[in-house]
């Protein structure tokens, strides 16, 4: 058996039929439902706690670490009156945080309330694990009524779908992903185009005829025909308009409305959008 | 999973996400260079699809460039009469440049590749960084691995 030729090249078998495997994952891709879904439902909740653990750690330790370090060989009277300093500076902290985050879902219910569509909030606790992709992962799945293509808003305006959900915890791919698109028009001039992401940040506004009246600083809204995000929301402002160069089209470079990087809460519309028609007529 | 955990959990914390190492094909490397078996190979992939069920919109992506290092990695251990820190240092720099710019490739088309010019410092500071960080990752794993009774060295076929 060690001897024979599969024995002898068992690595390279194994590895090159999982390199298959990969691409035919790849070419075929992942339905939710699918056999090969559920280990991705199975890690993100493997991962959904430690990474909540990691946010509640980050939030709350630095301070007390400070003031902890900063109580070693002091004297021994002034011992418990730090100690007492630094709770109250650390729930201080606490009740900071939960300010911010209490605003943030204030403003959250009010866009809810504006959108008049089912929708709930959730915590954002991670981040892409590559960072060659944008994406989050929040602290709610389909317990709370997240389904994949679901779309994800926060106040400052659209942030992305939903790609994958667990139980407990759910993948947005923001629009700014090379692999996102949604239908978007121009607000001034009703021009129409393809929102896309770009591999490194930022978006484009594609398919966009060269005779279209599109100006730096218009407001590109989404229009409702892609099906998942209702008509009328942020998406971002025109940077600049380049129609120089071959091509059926104009190069149109959006500035997000959405600062990514800074996402704490989102608001997920779990109902789907209504029929363009209605929306419109709304 | 702790590693997938930093790799999520860490850059949503801080803005530089260049400085954060990647893991993954750290520990891909590692399973190259020092285990030949199927088992390794069947851990890579499943490192990988772990990966792509945290990162990215397509599933099998980093499946594909972590078994892919994996394979590289042996390729080279089963070789070369040293694998030492440098030459897996060296497979991690360009392996974490490889899974990069393979995800980019594949996920979005060649012609994606073009656009991801502005990307490349990034890249290579995360390549060069994950290089810095991989000795010394090897020399804590080659100590838990002493700790439970695993090879720590190269098992040559």
């Amino acid at each position: 058996m060690r001897g024979t030729f599969l024995w002898r090249n068992r690595v390279l078998l194994t590895s090159g039929a999982l390199l298959i495997l990969s691409l035919h994952l790849i070419s075929t891709g992942v339905h939710p439902g699918d056999f090969a879904a559920r280990p991705t439902s199975i890690f993100l909740e493997i991962i959904r706690p430690i990474d909540a653990g990691f946010k509640h750690l980050s939030a709350g330790a630095s301070g007390i670490v400070n003031d902890y370090l900063a109580l070693v060989h002091v004297r021994e009277e002034n011992v418990h009156l730090r100690i007492e300093l630094a709770r109250v500076k650390s729930d201080r902290a606490r009740l900071a945080e939960l300010e911010t985050e209490n605003r943030h879902l204030s403003e959250l219910l009010e866009l809810r309330d504006v959108l008049g569509l089912n929708a709930v909030a959730a915590n954002v606790i991670g981040s892409d694990a590559t960072g060659v992709s944008h994406t989050l992962i929040l602290a709610s799945g389909e317990s709370n009524g997240l389904r994949p293509g679901m779309a994800v808003l926060s106040n400052q305006g659209v942030v992305g779908k939903i790609i994958a959900v667990s139980p407990h915890a759910a993948r947005v791919l923001l629009i700014d992903d090379h692999n996102s698109a949604l239908d978007g028009f121009d607000q001034r001039s009703r021009a129409r185009g393809i929102v896309a992401g770009l591999v490194d940040d930022g978006l484009i506004l594609k398919y966009t005829d060269r005779s279209e009246d599109i100006r730096a600083g218009d407001t590109i809204v989404t229009s409702g025909l892609d099906g998942i995000f209702p008509r009328g929301l942020l998406v971002g402002t025109i940077k600049y308009v380049h129609r120089e160069g071959p091509g059926l089209f104009l190069n149109v470079s959006i500035a997000p409305a959405v600062e990514f990087r800074g996402l704490e809460q989102v608001l997920i519309v779990t109902q789907p959008p209504p029929h363009i028609d209605d929306q419109v007529k709304g | 999973m702790l590693g997938l955990a930093f790799e999520t959990a860490v850059p949503h914390l801080i803005s530089a996400r260049s400085l954060i190492p990647n893991l993954i094909v750290i520990l891909a490397v590692d399973l190259g260079l020092r285990h030949h078996g199927v088992v390794p190979a069947i851990i890579a992939f499943g490192m990988g699809y772990a990966t792509d069920a945290l990162a990215g919109s397509h599933p099998g992506l980093n499946a594909f460039m972590v078994t892919l290092v994996f394979l590289v990695s042996y390729e080279f251990s089963s070789r070369l009469l040293v694998t030492n820190a440098f030459v897996g240092a060296t497979i991690v720099f360009f392996g974490v440049i490889a899974a990069d710019l393979g995800a980019i490739a594949i996920g979005s088309g060649l012609g994606a590749l073009g656009e991801s010019g502005p990307m490349v410092p990034s890249i290579l500071l995360r390549a060069m960084i994950s290089a810095l960080v991989a000795p010394l990752v090897f020399s804590v794993l080659a100590g838990s691995k002493r700790l439970v009774g695993l090879p720590a060295r190269a098992a040559r076929e």
